[in-house]
């Protein structure tokens, strides 16, 4: 990451003049950065490219080829590739090349989603489309744990959103068997300590937790939606203000919490059949809420929250706009009214404001 | 990547590529061990929706047994959910369904066999407490070299194909080969 190495450079450069680094020390410092990070640099990230590359290439040539070719032969070819790409993997690593490394272990990992495929067509096996991704993506935590390699196991997430979609789609419900997956391959991101992965985890989660207000078969879908996106922001806003390693934790949380709401609430207010008086209680309750995210978002200096806090207020404004347009209430009525809510909610907050400065000053 | 030291890693070589070798040598030696010892049927293939008909380079194969009008699915049958089908023998190379249940059934006749399937689609209908649907028993597709797909789905429309299939004990069904016109073609060796 040259970021983090430029960054680290400008501090060592300053803890030395505080006579905090000896000269030694900073030596030590970029050796260990250039042993440890280096490995995700633009080689890297070039050599994952062109594993993907050569290994699409490859697929494709035996596919063109597969007919002119005996069965143990493509067989062999599968297997050979399968083979080729985690011993070049392991080379790679043991010379320290560890970019390369997990390029190799992606290339085998496709190899291995790829062989599923050309094995079903060589038995013309249609079976369960899903079962063959679930199966895939199996391989893909299994070489993301043994080579720790954080790449596959961010491939088997998307697998397992892959697998989860398509079986939802089948359906037409909830398919639950998705949380067992995502729980499997989050622990591996827990197990790696891989910040990414907690993203990538909490992404495909939240997109399950906002797919459940359409599919949840109860005209209380998206309430309950909203209902767990509150009770989850209030739980993550509470334990970041604990003094303990999981208040970080919490506050990434935050955001995720803020999608998830938002949906439930957006979708009740536009999507479903909603009374007026229902949805007027609504649009004031997502408005307080979102001001509030905005708020905490100022104060805890969380920029992802205040930007999706500045989002989700256009967004609202935007849809009760489109839907009031020529109705009983009236924009205008309606605008007035919101204006001098948020008015009022910043009078408040100023006044909190001056009251916590006025704490400080004492 | 913090393998300390150099044999670990080629333990992770060789777990990984093992096991995922297994994996595919175990789809194989399933799949050509029902070619082999599966009980051998041949049935009409009856053509789909022509827009589902041929894509790219696989054809997709209608079954008389495909649909469920008459006999009613299972009360309860929801889409994805594994079911059997007692397919009885008619004229020709023609069977019909003679029952679809949720369990293998106990006892199957001689002139009659077991197919495992997937609901596919399920409607209610024509009846009101009537379960009806689409099953799929992963040998609707087949592939065929490229360019060829053509002239099968045209051999399909014209009701000139039958599937040789081969089904388990246990309901599982693979495709063995086709027959045109009374000929039997694309049998390929079974590795």
């Amino acid at each position: 990451m040259w970021g983090y190495r430029k960054h680290v450079e400008r501090d060592l450069a300053r803890w030395r003049q505080a006579g905090w680094v000896s000269e030694q020390g900073a030596e030590a410092i970029r050796a260990d950065i250039a042993l440890n990070r280096g490995g995700i640099a633009l080689p890297a990230v070039l050599a994952t490219l062109a594993a993907v590359l050569i290994g699409f290439a490859m697929m494709s040539f035996v596919a063109a080829n597969w007919q002119d070719m005996p069965r143990v032969l493509r067989l062999g070819l599968l297997i050979g590739s399968l083979w080729a790409a985690y011993l070049f993997a392991g080379a790679m690593i043991q010379r320290g090349l560890d970019g390369f490394g997990h390029a190799a272990v992606l290339t085998g990992t496709a190899v291995f989603g790829a062989s599923i495929m050309l094995v079903s067509q060589m038995y013309h096996m249609s079976g369960n489309p899903p079962d063959a991704v679930l199966l895939w993506s199996a391989g893909a935590v299994l070489a993301g744990l043994a080579f720790r390699s954080n790449p596959a196991l961010a491939f088997a997430m998307v697998l397992v959103a892959v697998w989860s979609g398509m079986e939802t789609a089948q359906r037409g419900a909830v398919f639950w068997p998705f949380l067992l997956g995502w729980a499997v391959v989050s622990a591996a991101f827990w197990w790696q300590r891989w910040g990414p992965g907690f993203q990538l985890s909490a992404v495909t989660l939240t997109g399950f937790i906002v797919s459940l207000g359409y599919l949840l078969k109860t005209s209380l879908a998206q309430e309950i939606v909203t209902a767990l996106g509150v009770l989850l922001g209030a739980a993550a806003i509470i334990g970041s203000r604990a003094q303990s390693e999981w208040a970080g934790l919490a506050r990434a949380i935050v955001p995720y919490a803020m999608v998830i709401t938002f949906a439930g609430l957006f979708a009740q207010q536009f999507f479903d059949m909603t009374m007026l008086d229902h949805f007027i209680l609504l649009a004031i309750l997502t408005l307080v809420l979102t001001l509030a995210a905005i708020w905490w978002g100022l104060t805890t200096q969380n920029r992802g929250v205040l930007w999706l806090g500045y989002a989700g207020f256009s967004a609202e404004i935007l849809g009760i706009y489109t839907k009031t347009i020529g109705t009983l209430l009236g924009s205008s009525v309606f605008f007035l009214s919101a204006g001098l809510i948020v008015a009022g909610l910043a009078y408040l907050a100023y006044r909190l404001h001056a009251r916590g400065d006025a704490m400080e000053a004492v | 990547m913090k393998q300390s030291s150099p044999n670990k890693i080629w333990l992770a070589v060789a777990a990984v590529a093992l096991a995922q070798s297994a994996v595919l040598g175990w789809m194989i030696w399933n799949r050509t061990t029902l070619l082999q010892t599966g009980r051998e049927i041949v049935a009409e293939v009856i053509p789909v929706d022509p827009r589902d008909f041929f894509r790219g380079d696989y054809v997709i194969l209608g079954y008389t047994f495909s649909n469920v009008p008459d006999v009613g699915l299972p009360a309860g049958t929801k889409t994805g959910d594994v079911v059997y089908t007692t397919l009885k023998k008619g004229d020709g190379s023609k069977w019909d369904v003679a029952a679809v249940t949720r369990d293998y059934p106990a006892t199957v006749g001689p002139d009659q066999i077991v197919l495992k399937a997937r609901a596919e689609y399920v409607y209610v209908g024509p009846q009101p407490n009537q379960l009806t649907g689409r099953l799929a028993y992963g040998i609707e597709s087949y592939f065929v070299p490229e360019g060829t797909g053509l002239k099968i789905e045209q051999q399909v429309r014209d009701h000139k194909i039958d599937a040789v299939l081969a089904v388990s004990q246990t309901g599982e069904v693979a495709i063995k080969g086709l027959i045109v016109d009374g000929k039997r073609v694309h049998d390929e060796p079974l590795l």
